[in-house]
């Protein structure tokens, strides 16, 4: 017999699950994590890696979550965070004063020197962009 | 002393972040998750063009940029 319309649910494609896209996120991510800053390989990983991503996130060929039309009143909340964090990074880049008073980056920077936080922040990075990709 | 404090400051932030998500997720919240405000952001369009979209794509490669690359 066969359906309505309103009621068939489109089956997610193979490669937009969690279990073939959390491999291929870590894969990607080991692969850059591999990459000394500075490096060309490095610019040019991150160039391909964001350039498809982007190219997927503009164009239709990945589906798309609802996204919301209002929002509550708490989203002022959110400021918060992001005003701490601004203060904390201006106030510092604006200063410059080196390693006494480092920036985020500058804070950063020797912890990403390590092969496996590298590729762990790689991960975190590719991840938010799928996910943003998705929305 | 001031390295203390910047470090302090970077993590204060960094948790709450972490405290406004957990905030958004419990039932009945009403601030949307990190997720839900990225994705109205992108829903900013100026005619055909896509522009919250645009925008936050490119802020967020030019972050992996930064901190990947640079």
């Amino acid at each position: 017999m066969e359906q309505p319309n309103e009621l068939t649910v489109e089956a997610p494609r193979a490669w937009d699950r969690p279990t073939v896209s959390i491999p291929v996120l870590a894969c990607l991510s080991l692969v850059g994590g591999r990459f000394a800053s500075f490096s060309t390989e490095a610019n040019l990983y991150i160039l391909g890696t964001g350039g498809l991503l982007i190219w997927l996130g503009l164009s239709n060929r990945v589906p798309r979550r609802p996204a919301p039309t209002r929002l509550g009143s708490g989203t002022v909340w959110w400021s918060l965070p992001i005003v701490v964090f601004g203060i904390f990074e201006g106030v510092t880049f604006v200063v410059a004063a080196g390693d006494d008073f480092p920036t985020f980056s500058r804070l950063a920077d020797p912890l990403l020197e390590d092969h496996l936080l590298r590729s762990v922040a790689w991960f975190a990075w590719l991840a938010a962009f799928w996910e943003l990709v998705r929305r | 002393m001031m390295r203390a404090l910047a470090i302090g400051g970077f993590l204060a932030a960094l948790a709450l972040f972490a405290v406004m998500e957990w905030l958004a997720r419990r039932e009945g919240s009403r601030i949307p998750t990190l997720g839900d405000l990225c994705a109205y952001v992108m829903r900013y369009e100026v005619g055909p063009v896509p522009v919250g979209r645009i925008g936050l794509f490119g802020f967020w490669w030019w972050l992996g940029w930064h901190f990947l690359a640079r």
